[in-house]
């Protein structure tokens, strides 16, 4: 979606809604529940397509752009599982899809000052001062690996989640076992994924450019990406923000660890038996359809046993990490812990996740003594090899 | 002193409703109003925009009688919903009574043949829990999200329907000064809806299109249909219209399917489109004339539900063939359907080997402007004729991508759709459609004796049947508070 869409863009995507809640639920025959906000209020208003006829309200003045309405708009996880499945808007190209229309909400939330209390005044306050959300990473690369040659670029994405820093260092030192050579890119603050998503659109697309002129150089590398809201923005936003962009070779550090124990590059040592379950971020799944690269680096793993959540896949639930809204109170950690209670159903002993936002989200929900049971799929390979 | 305002009613009525059954099953902020102004699938600005007072979620029976009971006390039209509806009136200040959250799937009986749901199970939940029973149940052609009871109460196209018109068996309906009936044999303490009409005059037959105007239905049975040994779907294919009506007539005497729909050309190579083919196969199909397909393809297109025992199926489907040849057509082996139009038999495949319908992208493609009627065989005919000549002439903006028909008890009457789907924004060809297809409905009645879905209002003799419908209302609703907008055609409120 470029960024000067506007209310009435959304207007052929609210058309073609059939009001069916269709994109609330997954597939047929399980149909288990996966948008949030639905699950915890099921009507029309908290489905994809009461997001759509409300943006179409607005542009009939039947309601003011208000706190409430900010609220309500920031209240969508946005897990990507409404446009993944409505088959119906999807069908046409060139309608916006339900989760553009809820950032264009964002948008206009923000332009008009309404920011919901919490994480997303938060961020409002940082942005409003600094411009950007985030700050510049350098990963302490071993020089045995570091090569300003080398073909592979580590993208650095902008450590703001707690877990970030575990899971950048278990990076690196996976990279290390691995031993080819890598280079790193620090991204000029935020790479816009998180700007992006909550409607601070002014300030992108300077940062986006910035990145990007900075990411031409190395266009014909291969860039790797630990963060899939990161590596989802850029490869499929980019090309709608920045004029001259080209694309760029990707590849999720679950992709590379995967060929690594494919290559013979990382070995197992000698570790006990463990169960875990495996959680698909909404933006390495749905988003960007990485599925089968974190599995086959769980079956890598010596003493492993991967127990499926029964929403998995393109049918994962999100861990509620992105619902920054108030509208549905404790939106956010129920969802997480709804998760939580699939995964404790499997009888695992491990949730493994491949998004720092994810691990950061389970363990808000989980008593201290509990917290060490959600990892980073890097974290786990990092202890295993 | 202080002047009472209707706002004021309103708010005290959702006050009294969050009390009685609960603050979470009842809103009436903004956000969900505005969402609830148009409560009809797709958004268009050209249908009026009709704010609620407030939505409600009833989760038991009882919150339904209770949001009768305070709706008739404020006086409150109430409108009971159900997911993906279409052409359900609604008026300023209704109550939205949503009842989505009602979705149990209370017994599936494989003994009759039944299955009892409450209102907000939806054709996905029925479906996916008959897998395995041997058992399936008629599913529309919306989504797989779309409500069950909403289709049940219609009277549109369902898949293994020929035999009979409605899928609905008993009732369990609310009125609003809060009694509770069963309607057929259920009305009989411990006994299950095999029978719809027992004892006494059939009132679950006042429900089909009454869309909530004389009671909010809380609980129904439905149809099931047995999964035989063998299933198979046979395909002929005609090069009119006229010689598939007597195709489809002669095998339904002969009780050889279970069901049979003709598709006319547009309609079977565009129907299953996924999004792709939406953007490069439909525009090719578009550009021709809906009167003249190419070389070889059939402009009618026969699919019958076959099923029984393998031997039956393969002697019925020896017939099919040698019908077929009767009325100047021939069988079409799926081998050949495959390779044509590979995403026709995807569709049918799922229609008919899953007994599901999950893929709405039909229903994407613009907005549904047309019309249904129901007509004797030979009448239907020529009402084909007539309006396949029409939109022809209404060029390939109407998006004539949606006509078929198929029999109904027995072949005694015939469903006939022809709509198109214009673009979404298209408002100047749907105005078209729609003038033209009242033009096409007025003379399909007067010379061709086709019957409107949907009531006109305009003869005596609906003008008598409407008054007797208003003095039934009245006895049932004499506050008018059962969707208002749509009993307004015939409930005089007195001044």
């Amino acid at each position: 979606m470029k960024l000067a869409a506007t209310l009435e863009d959304v207007q052929p995507a609210s058309s073609t809604c059939l009001r069916c809640s269709w994109c609330s639920y997954g597939t047929w025959p399980e149909n288990l529940p996966l948008c949030p906000i639905y699950w915890q209020e099921p009507s029309f208003t908290f489905s994809g397509g009461g997001y759509l006829f409300l943006a179409m309200a607005l542009l009939e003045n039947r309601i003011e752009f208000d706190q409430s309405v900010a609220d309500y708009v920031f209240s969508c996880a946005g897990c990507l599982a409404c446009d993944t499945k409505c088959a119906v808007i999807r069908s046409h190209k060139s309608h916006l899809h339900i989760m553009d229309a809820i950032r264009l909400l964002r948008s206009e939330a923000v332009k008009k000052g309404f920011v919901p209390e919490g994480n997303a005044r938060k961020i409002y306050e940082e942005v409003k001062k600094t411009g950007d959300y985030g700050q510049t990473v350098k990963l302490q690369l071993p020089e045995k690996i570091s090569s300003d040659k080398a073909d592979t670029v580590v993208f650095a994405e902008c450590s703001h989640t707690p877990a970030q820093k575990g899971i950048s260092e278990a990076t690196v030192r996976l990279l290390e076992k691995i031993g080819s050579p890598v280079s790193q890119f620090a991204e000029k603050g935020c790479c816009g994924s998180t700007l992006y998503d909550f409607g601070f659109w002014e300030q992108l697309e300077p940062l986006a450019k910035a990145n990007w002129e900075k990411m031409k150089a190395l266009k014909d590398k291969n860039f790797v990406f630990v963060n899939p809201h990161c590596q989802e923005f850029i490869i499929k936003r980019y090309p709608e923000i920045i004029p001259d962009y080209s694309p760029i070779d990707n590849q999720h550090i679950s992709q590379v660890l995967a060929d690594a124990f494919k290559q013979g590059k990382l070995k197992n040592k000698k570790s006990g038996k463990v169960k875990v379950s495996y959680h698909d971020p909404c933006y390495l799944g749905r988003g960007l359809k990485i599925y089968d690269a974190p599995r086959d680096v769980l079956a890598s793993l010596d003493g492993i046993e991967l127990v499926e959540m029964g929403r998995n896949r393109e049918n994962s639930f999100c861990c509620g990490a992105r619902t920054l809204g108030n509208y549905v109170p404790g939106l956010a950690e129920d969802t997480a812990k709804e998760r939580m209670n699939e995964f404790e159903a499997t009888g695992a002993d491990l949730l493994i996740t491949a998004c720092p936002y994810c691990k950061d989200s389970f363990q808000k929900v989980l008593p201290a003594k509990d917290k060490e049971r959600v990892k980073d799929l890097t974290e786990l390979v990092d202890e295993r090899t | 002193m202080a002047i009472k305002t209707i706002t004021d009613e309103k708010e005290a009525a959702c006050q009294e409703l969050k009390k009685a059954i609960g603050a979470r099953k009842v809103r009436n902020d903004e956000v969900t109003l505005v969402t609830h102004g148009r409560i009809n699938h797709g958004f268009d600005p050209s249908m009026p925009y009709q704010k609620p007072s407030m939505v409600v979620f009833p989760e038991t029976r009882e919150d339904v009688v209770e949001t009768l009971r305070i709706a008739n006390k404020y006086k409150i039209s109430v409108n009971p919903i159900g997911t993906a509806q279409m052409g359900i009136p609604s008026a300023e200040g209704d109550i939205i009574l949503d009842q989505r959250r009602r979705d149990k799937i209370i017994e599936i009986n494989t003994d009759s043949g039944y299955a009892i749901l409450e209102p907000g199970v939806t054709h996905d939940q029925l479906t996916s829990i008959l897998r395995g029973t041997k058992y399936k149940c008629e599913v529309g052609t919306m989504t797989g999200s779309a409500t069950v009871l909403a289709g049940g109460l219609g009277r549109g196209s369902k898949s293994f329907s020929n035999r009979h018109l409605s899928s609905i068996l008993d009732l369990e309906v609310v009125l609003p000064d809060g009694t509770i009936f069963n309607t057929g044999s259920t009305m009989y303490p411990g006994v299950g809806p095999h029978m719809r009409y027992v004892g006494y005059p059939d009132l679950a037959g006042l429900y089909p299109g009454a869309m909530g105007m004389l009671g909010v239905i809380t609980k129904f049975a439905v149809k099931l249909h047995p999964v035989n040994e063998v299933s198979k779907v046979h395909i002929a294919g005609f090069s009119n219209f006229a010689d598939a009506v007597d195709y489809v007539k002669d095998i339904v005497d002969h009780n050889i399917p279970e069901h049979s729909i003709i598709w006319n050309w547009h309609m079977y190579q565009t129907w299953p489109l996924d999004s792709e083919g939406i953007e490069t196969v439909m525009p090719e199909i578009l550009k021709m004339d809906i009167l003249k397909p190419p070389e070889g393809t059939p402009y009618s297109m026969v699919t019958s539900f076959l099923s029984g025992y393998e031997e039956q199926v393969e002697f019925y489907e020896n017939l099919c063939a040698k019908i077929a040849l009767k009325y100047n057509g021939r069988a079409y082996p799926q081998e050949e359907v495959e390779e044509r139009w590979p995403q026709t038999m995807a569709g049918l495949k799922q229609q008919y080997e899953d007994y599901s319908y999950r893929e709405g992208t039909h229903w994407a493609r613009g907005r549904w402007s047309g019309f249904v009627v129901f007509a004797e065989p030979k009448d239907i005919k020529e009402v084909e004729k007539i309006t396949a000549k029409e939109f022809s002439e209404l060029g390939p903006k109407a998006r004539p991508i949606n006509n078929y028909a198929h029999p109904f008890d027995y072949g005694r009457s015939f469903l006939f759709r022809y709509a198109g789907f214009p673009e979404t924004d298209d408002t100047e060809t749907r105005m078209k459609i729609a003038k033209k297809t009242k033009e096409i409905c007025a003379e399909a009645l007067q010379r061709y004796r086709a019957v409107p879905i949907r009531g006109v209002g305009e003869s005596d003799g609906e003008k008598i049947y409407l008054d007797v419908l208003g003095r039934i209302k009245k006895a049932l609703d004499p506050n008018n508070i059962l969707n208002r907008a749509a009993g307004a055609g015939f409930f005089k409120e007195e001044k």
